[in-house]
């Protein structure tokens, strides 16, 4: 039951993200927004790591460098999501958000291009997909 | 509406690229070092990406309401719930009910317009629409776990951190 309204709300809060991000942009621009959150979250998660000590900063030495950089990928993440906020709502928007994400997930996980476990695009994934285009095209047609 | 939509599938691309790159990291150090890690790299990019395209004008932030300064909680919040729900549901059950609640309250935003965002009116057909796409995300997660039990439980084992990030967003 816990883990259930833990898992609602976590999800909530991603929606509100980029909600909230939308709205900061109206005010002060889309840069400035996805730098304002950004460096919030980044001091707080900060002062979080400084009581939780999970760190083994060593542990980062043995990182391919490229993936340290994957955090930046959240400057375009975020002014592409914004954007289409602002231009098609927020319902539309992460519906489309959600279908790039799987398919190119499963995409990754089956092509085993960076080293994860490779799992197989069976037919209920292609069902699943497919529904959920078909679910968008209902929402806005 | 084209536009919002390429936009969007970009978005939701870059999300999975960040995601895998984020679990690499996840892999070798704690889950608050990696979203420290994460949140300033974003920061750096944006920083960059402002100055390039606005110049100086990225810092006149005289329009700032005091809220905005906190915005950076929700990212925390968002590693927090997740942390703890996948550690209470397991992957396949947490990603699922993640994924819908952010449908579902992207249906109530748009429907309640709160904080100023334009209003897209409730209707019975967007309803319907919803329910399709939860409809198809869990035929996705769910479907055909049965036919290949070892290979999934290995996935749950194996990734926890991947799809703790999974669902992270930006």
């Amino acid at each position: 039951m816990r883990g259930l309204l833990l898992a609602l709300l976590g999800g909530a809060f991603i929606t509100l993200q980029g909600v909230a991000n939308a709205r900061i942009s109206q005010d002060v621009g889309t840069w400035q927004a996805a730098a304002v959150t950004q460096f919030t979250g980044f001091i707080m998660a900060l002062l979080i790591l400084l009581f939780v000590r999970d760190g083994r900063r060593r542990g980062l030495r043995q990182v391919k460098p490229l993936y340290l950089f994957g955090g930046a990928l959240a400057a375009v993440i975020i002014f592409s999501e914004v954007t289409a906020i602002r231009n098609a709502g927020v319902t539309f928007t992460i519906s489309a958000v959600l279908i790039a994400q799987l398919c190119l997930t499963f995409l990754i996980d089956s092509s085993g291009w960076v080293g994860v476990v490779k799992r197989k695009m069976k037919l209920p994934q292609f069902i699943g997909l497919g529904m959920m285009v078909a679910g968008v095209i209902i929402l806005e047609f | 509406m084209i536009q919002g939509l390429l936009l969007a599938l970009v978005a939701g691309s870059l999300v999975s690229m960040q995601n895998v790159f984020n679990s690499k990291v996840n892999e070798h150090t704690g889950s608050w070092a990696t979203t420290a890690l994460v949140l300033g790299m974003g920061f750096a990019a944006s920083l960059t990406f402002g100055l390039l395209f606005e110049g100086g004008r990225l810092f006149s932030l005289e329009n700032m309401k005091p809220w905005y300064w906190f915005s950076g909680g929700i990212g925390v919040g968002v590693v927090i719930c997740l942390t703890l729900g996948l550690r209470l549901l397991g992957p396949t059950y947490a990603i699922s009910i993640v994924l819908i609640s952010q449908l579902g309250s992207a249906l109530v935003w748009d429907s309640l317009g709160w904080l100023g965002l334009s209003k897209v009116p409730f209707t019975f057909q967007k309803l319907v629409g919803v329910l399709v796409i939860i409809g198809g995300i869990l035929v996705f997660k769910l479907g055909g776990r049965g036919e290949n039990e070892a290979a999934t439980a290995e996935t749950d084992k194996t990734s926890e951190s991947r799809i703790q990030s999974e669902a992270r967003g930006a």
